[in-house]
C-alpha cells in the first residue's frame, strides 16, 4: 500500500459515496450512508487504517486528501438531506391533510330563562342608577300585601289582583312585589333606592294547563325631595337603556291605590315605531310599567312621615319587557319551559 | 266601558276626530283600549222602499217583493219575513254585500225565483235585537243611502279605573271630554209629565238600616205597555254592548249606562200593598232570583221586601216573582244607594257580580238616586207609554254639599317637580268641576288632609298658604291633598311634567342578595343546563285554599318534581335530551308559620353528549350529575363533595342515589342534598318519559342572601409534590368513598390530594372483589419532602386500609 494506492482508494470511496448519496431515496438511507462511510467504524476510517504503513512524510498529504473527501461527502449529505427533508415534509403534510369543512365537535353550553335574563338586565340598569336589590317573602300576609298598601278589605280595587290564599291563617301568595315597599321602608331610612325582583302569584291563568306564577320587578325611591319629574326622568333613562337610545317615551295617568299621582309609562312601539300597528293596538305606544308617587298612607305604614319624605315606586313585568324586546308573541312560552324556545336565549 | 260617540255627543260637543279624542282621553287617564267603527262591516247595504209584496209563487212562507233603492230598475227580492208591506223603507243588502259575521250576500235563486239581494233584520245587521222581522226604517229615511252613513257609529272602549266609578257612564265620560275641550255639558232630560194620584198614595218605602241604604228614591209609572224599545234605542244599546230585552228593562239599562245609576223595576202588582221595606234577610228566608235559581238567603244579605217576604237582593239581582213581564201594568222604579262593601260582599257570596253591582261597589253619590229615578220614569213614559205618578218617594231628600279638601299649592310643586301658579292651579281644577276658594280670613291655620283611610293624617298649614277645593259630589275619589295634586297633574297633562334626574343623596352601598344565586346560575348555564325556577322539606306542606286546578293546589316543597315534569313535557314534544336547572323556592309551614327556602334543582335526561359525526352518543349518567355538583362546589370555593349511599329516598333508585355533603361548620353544611336516578317504579306508575332521568336537589348556603368567596391567589408550590399510587382490593359492594375516607384519615398532614384513578374487576381477583387504585399526592409548601417521610405516610395508609378489610395489590 503506497500513497498512490491510498489516494486512489479515497477517491473511489468519495465517488461511491457521492453516488450513494445522490441515489438515496430518503433521509433514513442518508443516515445509514453517513454511518457506513463516515462513522467510527465506517469505510473512511478503515481506508485510513492503511495510513500507518506509509512513510511519515506522506501521512500529512493523505490526511489532507481524506479531509477533502470527508468534506465533499458531508456537503453532499447535507445538500441531499435538506432536499429530501422538504419533500418528505411536503409528503407528510399531504398525508396529514384534514377535511377542514366538517363541523366541529359540539360543545355544550346552557342558557338562562328569558325571564331571569330580563330581571338581571333590569337590575343591572337600575344598579347603575344607585339602586340596591332587596327581596321579601312570597307568602305574605293580607296586611302587607293589601291593607298597608291602601287597599282595605272589600275595596273595589282588589279586583285588580285576583288572589290565591293559603291555609296559613291571614296569609296569601303575594299578588305583586309592592309589599316589599313596606318591608324596605320599615327596615331602612331614606335615602332609599331599592329594587325588588321576585315571583308573584295570581288567581288567573292563560289557560288550564298554565300556571299562575309570574315575575315582577318593583322599584322604590324615597327621600325628601324626590319628585314626579324625577320619576319621569329616571324611567326615560331606563327605557333608553333597555330598548335603545332615542326611543320616545310617554307618561300618562294610571291608577294604583298605593300611589298618588299614579302613572302608566309607555315606550314607542318597538314594531312600528309610532304610526300604529296590530302589535300596539294601533296606538303607536306600548305600556311597559306602572308607577307613581308613594301614597302618604303607604309612607306612614312604612314608618316614614309623609310631611317630610316623598318618593316614587314603579313595577314592571320582566316577561312583558322580554316580549317587547325579543318580539315574543305569546306569554305562555315563558311558562312552558319548551327547550326549543329556551335554546334561543343563549 | 263601550261608549258610542253618538251617545256621548248628546251631552258634549265633540269636534275632535275619534282617534284624536281617544288619545286625549288616554292622556287624561281614561285609557281608550280600542276605537271601533260600527257599520264598517255593512258593505253594500242601502236604504230601499218596498214597492210590492206578493206571495212567492211556489212557497207559501216566502214573499216576492220589488224594491227600489231610488235609482235604476226595481229589484226582485225574495223575503221570508211577515212584517213587511208596500211603502216601508227597509235595509237592502245588494249582491256583493257583506254582513256582520262575514256573511256574503249574492244573487241567488230561491224556489225558482231569482232574488237580487236580501232585506235585512235588525239582528242580521247587529243593529237591533229583532231577528224575526225586517228592520223597518223611519218613513223619511233617504232612499239609496248606505246604511253605514245613517246608523254607523264610532265606539270607544274605555278602561275606567276602579276609583272612577263616576266615569263609568256616558255622562261621566262627557264630563271628562268637557275637561279636554273646555266646552259646556248638557244634562239628560229629566222632566216628566206627571198625572193621576200622587206617588204617596201608591208606594211607601221603609229603610231599616240607613247605613246600608243611605237613600232610596221610588217612582210609580202606571199603565205601561211592555214591548220592544224604539229601534234607535235598541241600536244604541247594542252599540254599547247591551242586548235589548224590552222597553222596561232597556230603560233600566239605559239609565245605568247613561248616568251610571243602576235602576231596578218591580211589577207593582206583585208588591204587597205597594209597600217596600229595605232590610237584612232573616234566618231561613229564600228567594227565587231572576235567573230562576232558588237561593237560601244569608242574614248579611240586604233585601228589598214586602210584607210577604223578599222581593229582590238589593243592588245585586231582582226576584222572579216581581219581575216586570208582558202582563205588567204598573211599574215601581227603584233608584237607591247602597253600602258599597255590603253589595260587593253579597255579589261575591252569590257569585252574581254584574254591571249593576260593579257600579254599586265603587260607591255612588246620593244625588244619583234622584236623577236616576226621574230619568227612568221619563224613559218609561216615552217608550212604554206609562203615566208617571206625581212626586217621588225619597228616604233622604237632602242633597249633599261639595266636600271641602284643603291643599297647599306649593306642595303640588314640591311633589310634581313642576311649578304651577296659584291661579293656574285654580283654573285647572275648575276644568273638572272643582271650584277653589281661599280659606276664610278669620282662621289662622287650615287642616290639610294628608292621608285618609286606615291611616289618617292631617297637617296644620297657615291659611295664607292654603286653598280649599270644593269637590263635586260625584268625585268620591278626591279625599286628600295628594288626590288634588294628581288632578292638577292630570288636567294639566302628564306630558308637561318636566324630565329631571334625581338630585338626592345616594344611598349607602348594600351587598346584593343575589350574588350566590347569580353565580350558581351562571356556572350551571356555562356547564350545559338551561335554567327553567335552606333546609330540606321543612314542616308540613302549604295548600292553596282556592287553587286554579287540582294540579296547583299544593305549594311545592322541592324543585325536582317540577323539573322532571319539564323533562316529560319536552319529551312529549319530541325533545329527548334535556339538562335543566332551577334556582327557586320551596314552601312549608311549621304550625301557623309559613316558611320559604331557596334551593337548586337539576335534572338530566337523554344524551349528555349528543352524537355527532365525530363522536358517539353518550347518555347522561350519575357521574355527570356528580361532575356538575363537583364543578359547582368548585365555583363556590368549596371542597370536593362527599357522596354517600342513599337507599331510602322513595323517589330515587335505591342503588343509584346518594347524599351530597360539602364543607360546612357549626351552622351546617355549605352544600347538601341528594342526587340520584328517578325510581324506575315511578316511571312505570306515572310517566314512562321520566325513566332514567337524573335529579339533584341541593341546599346551598347563601342562596337566599350571601356573598361569594374571594379566591386566594397563593403562589404555586416551589417544592415538587410527590405522587404515590396504591391499589386496594375490597369486596365489590364496598363504597369507594369509604376507602377514600380511610386514606384521608391516615395519610397524615403532608397529604395534598387523593384521587380514585382506576377501578378493576377480573382476573386475578375473585369474582366478589374489585380493586380501587388511588393516587395520593404529598407535599409541603416550604420544603422538599424526603423519601422516608413519604414511605412512613404510605405505610400508615397501607396498614389502615388493611385494617379496614382491604388487601394491598402490588
Ligand atoms: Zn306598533
Amino acid at each position: 500500500m503506497d500513497l498512490a494506492d491510498l489516494t486512489r482508494d479515497l477517491d473511489a470511496l468519495r465517488l461511491r459515496a457521492l453516488a450513494a448519496v445522490a441515489a438515496a431515496p430518503d433521509t433514513a438511507t442518508l443516515e445509514a450512508i453517513e454511518v457506513d462511510v463516515l462513522g467510527k467504524k465506517g469505510e473512511l476510517t478503515s481506508v485510513l487504517r492503511g495510513i500507518g504503513a506509509l512513510p511519515p512524510d506522506d501521512r500529512p498529504r493523505v490526511g489532507a486528501v481524506a479531509n477533502t473527501v470527508r468534506g465533499a461527502i458531508e456537503a453532499a449529505l447535507a445538500d441531499r438531506r435538506s432536499g429530501l427533508a422538504s419533500s418528505e415534509l411536503a409528503a407528510r403534510l399531504e398525508r396529514e391533510r384534514l377535511d377542514v369543512t366538517t363541523p366541529g365537535r359540539p360543545l355544550r353550553h346552557g342558557s338562562l330563562h328569558p325571564s331571569i335574563q330580563a330581571m338581571a338586565e333590569i337590575a343591572g340598569i337600575f344598579e347603575q342608577f344607585g339602586f340596591v336589590v332587596h327581596e321579601s317573602q312570597e307568602i305574605e300576609d293580607d296586611l302587607t300585601n293589601f291593607q298597608m298598601l291602601n287597599i282595605p278589605p272589600d275595596h273595589p280595587a282588589r279586583d285588580l289582583w285576583d288572589t290565591l290564599y293559603v291555609d296559613v291563617p291571614g296569609h296569601l301568595l303575594r299578588t305583586h312585589t309592592s309589599p316589599g315597599q313596606i318591608r324596605v321602608m320599615q327596615a331602612m331610612r331614606p335615602p332609599i333606592r331599592a329594587l325588588l325582583p321576585g315571583r308573584c302569584f295570581r288567581y288567573e291563568s292563560v289557560d288550564a294547563s298554565h300556571g299562575f306564577e309570574f315575575f315582577q320587578v318593583e322599584g322604590l325611591m324615597v327621600d325628601e325631595g324626590t319628585t314626579l319629574a324625577d320619576l319621569k326622568g329616571l324611567l326615560d333613562q331606563f327605557a333608553q337603556a333597555m330598548f335603545g337610545t332615542g326611543k320616545k317615551t310617554r307618561f300618562r295617568p294610571g291608577y294604583y291605590p298605593f300611589t298618588e299621582p299614579s302613572v302608566a309609562f309607555d315606550v314607542e312601539c318597538l314594531v312600528c315605531g309610532g304610526p300604529g300597528c296590530p302589535a300596539c293596538g294601533r296606538s303607536g305606544w306600548m305600556t311597559i310599567l306602572g308607577a307613581g308617587m308613594v301614597h302618604p298612607v303607604v309612607l306612614q305604614y312604612g314608618g316614614l312621615d309623609p310631611e317630610r319624605y316623598q318618593g316614587f315606586a314603579f313595577g314592571m313585568g320582566p316577561e312583558r319587557i322580554s316580549m317587547l324586546k325579543h318580539g315574543i308573541s305569546d306569554l305562555r312560552l315563558f311558562m312552558d319551559n319548551d327547550l326549543r324556545f329556551l335554546d334561543q336565549f343563549r | 266601558m263601550r261608549v258610542p260617540l253618538s251617545w256621548l255627543a248628546e251631552f258634549v260637543d265633540i269636534e275632535l276626530a275619534p282617534e284624536a279624542l281617544a288619545e286625549r282621553l288616554t292622556l287624561l287617564g281614561m285609557e281608550v283600549r280600542s276605537v271601533e267603527r260600527r257599520g264598517a262591516e255593512w258593505r253594500n247595504v242601502v236604504v230601499g222602499e218596498l214597492l210590492t209584496v206578493a206571495r212567492h209563487p211556489r212557497a207559501d212562507r216566502l214573499s216576492l217583493t220589488t224594491v227600489t233603492t231610488g235609482s235604476g230598475a226595481p229589484l226582485e227580492i225574495v223575503c221570508g219575513a211577515t212584517n213587511i208591506a208596500p211603502g216601508q223603507r227597509v235595509p237592502v243588502a245588494l249582491p256583493g254585500a257583506v254582513l256582520p259575521g262575514n256573511r256574503r250576500i249574492e244573487r241567488t235563486e230561491k224556489m225558482g225565483v231569482v232574488s237580487n239581494g236580501m232585506l235585512c233584520s235588525g239582528d242580521e245587521l247587529q243593529l237591533t235585537g229583532d231577528g224575526e222581522g225586517i228592520l223597518i226604517l223611519p218613513a223619511d229615511t233617504p232612499l239609496g243611502v248606505p246604511l253605514a252613513d245613517l246608523f254607523g257609529d264610532v265606539v270607544l272602549d274605555v278602561d275606567v279605573k276602579p276609583n272612577r266609578g263616576d266615569a263609568l257612564s256616558i255622562v261621566g265620560l262627557a264630563r271628562e271630554v268637557a275637561a279636554i275641550t273646555g266646552t259646556g255639558l248638557r244634562q239628560p232630560l229629566l222632566d216628566v209629565v206627571e198625572s193621576g194620584a200622587p206617588v204617596g198614595d201608591r208606594l211607601a218605602v221603609t229603610v231599616h238600616d240607613a247605613v246600608l241604604c243611605p237613600r232610596f228614591v221610588g217612582r210609580w209609572v202606571g199603565g205601561v205597555r211592555v214591548g220592544p224599545s224604539p229601534d234607535a234605542i235598541q241600536m244604541r244599546l247594542l252599540a254599547a254592548g247591551v242586548r235589548p230585552i224590552s222597553n222596561v228593562v232597556d230603560a233600566s239599562n239605559y239609565v245605568m249606562l247613561e248616568l251610571g245609576k243602576p235602576i231596578h223595576t218591580f211589577d207593582a202588582g206583585a208588591v204587597e200593598g205597594g209597600r217596600l221595606v229595605v232590610r237584612l234577610a232573616r234566618a231561613g228566608e229564600r228567594l227565587q232570583t231572576l235567573d230562576h235559581v232558588e237561593r237560601d238567603l244569608d242574614q248579611d244579605t240586604l233585601l228589598i221586601a214586602d210584607a210577604r217576604g223578599p222581593l229582590a237582593i238589593a243592588g245585586v239581582m231582582g226576584g222572579a216573582a216581581s219581575e216586570v213581564s208582558d202582563a205588567t201594568i204598573d211599574v215601581i222604579v227603584e233608584s237607591a244607594i247602597f253600602d258599597p262593601v255590603s253589595i260587593r260582599r253579597t255579589a261575591f257570596r252569590y257569585a252574581l257580580r254584574s254591571e249593576a253591582s260593579l257600579r254599586f261597589e265603587k260607591g255612588q253619590e246620593t244625588r244619583l238616586a234622584r236623577l236616576g229615578a226621574d230619568r227612568a220614569a221619563r224613559l218609561l213614559a216615552d217608550w212604554a207609554g206609562g203615566t208617571v205618578a206625581p212626586g217621588r218617594v225619597d228616604t233622604a231628600p237632602q242633597e249633599p254639599d261639595p266636600a271641602r279638601v284643603a291643599f297647599r299649592p306649593a306642595r303640588a310643586g314640591r311633589l310634581l317637580g313642576l311649578a304651577l301658579g296659584v291661579d293656574e292651579q285654580a283654573a285647572l281644577l275648575r276644568r273638572v268641576g272643582i271650584e277653589v276658594e281661599v280659606p276664610a280670613p278669620d282662621v289662622p291655620t287650615v287642616a290639610i288632609p294628608v292621608a285618609a283611610g286606615t291611616k289618617p293624617l292631617s297637617a296644620a298649614c297657615p291659611a295664607v298658604d292654603a286653598l280649599v277645593a270644593l269637590v263635586p259630589t260625584w268625585r268620591r275619589d278626591l279625599l286628600v291633598e295628594a288626590d288634588i295634586i294628581e288632578e292638577l297633574a292630570r288636567v294639566n297633562g302628564y306630558d308637561r311634567i318636566p324630565t329631571t334626574l334625581p338630585a338626592t343623596p345616594m344611598p349607602p352601598f348594600r351587598p346584593t342578595p343575589l350574588a350566590v344565586r347569580d353565580h350558581v346560575r351562571g356556572t350551571l348555564a356555562g356547564l350545559a343546563p338551561a335554567a327553567a325556577g335552606e333546609t330540606p322539606g321543612e314542616g308540613d306542606p302549604i295548600w292553596v285554599t282556592n287553587p286554579l286546578s287540582a294540579d296547583h293546589a299544593l305549594l311545592r316543597q322541592n324543585l325536582v318534581g317540577g323539573l322532571v315534569e319539564v323533562i316529560v313535557a319536552n319529551r312529549r314534544r319530541g325533545r329527548e335530551d334535556a339538562a335543566i336547572f332551577e334556582v327557586g323556592k320551596g314552601y312549608g309551614r311549621l304550625a301557623d308559620d309559613a316558611r320559604e327556602w331557596w334551593r337548586l334543582g337539576i335534572a338530566l335526561a337523554g344524551a349528555f353528549d349528543p352524537p355527532a359525526w365525530n363522536r358517539e352518543r353518550r347518555a347522561a349518567d350519575l357521574d355527570d350529575m356528580k361532575g356538575i355538583v363537583e364543578a359547582l362546589a368548585g365555583a363556590l370555593g368549596l371542597p370536593r363533595p362527599r357522596f354517600a349511599t342513599l337507599a331510602t329516598e322513595p323517589m330515587l333508585h335505591p342503588g343509584r342515589a346518594a347524599t351530597v355533603l360539602v364543607g360546612g361548620d357549626a351552622d351546617g353544611p355549605a352544600l347538601s342534598g341528594a342526587i340520584g336516578e328517578v325510581h324506575p317504579a315511578l316511571a312505570g306508575e306515572w310517566d314512562e318519559r321520566s325513566r332514567g332521568a337524573l335529579v339533584a336537589e341541593l341546599s346551598i348556603r347563601g342562596l337566599a342572601a350571601g356573598s361569594l368567596p374571594v379566591p386566594r391567589g397563593l403562589t404555586p408550590a416551589r417544592h415538587p409534590e410527590v405522587d404515590r399510587d396504591i391499589a386496594i382490593v375490597v369486596t365489590a359492594e364496598r363504597p369507594a368513598g369509604e376507602i377514600e375516607a380511610v386514606i384521608r384519615d391516615h395519610a397524615g398532614p403532608l397529604l395534598r390530594d387523593v384521587r380514585l384513578f382506576d377501578v378493576y374487576r377480573g382476573v386475578p381477583l375473585a369474582a366478589s372483589e374489585r380493586s380501587l387504585a388511588f393516587r395520593l399526592t404529598f407535599g409541603d409548601p416550604d420544603r422538599t419532602l424526603n423519601e422516608a417521610e413519604v414511605e412512613t405516610a404510605m405505610a400508615a395508609v397501607t396498614s389502615a386500609a388493611t385494617a379496614a378489610g382491604g388487601r394491598i395489590r402490588s
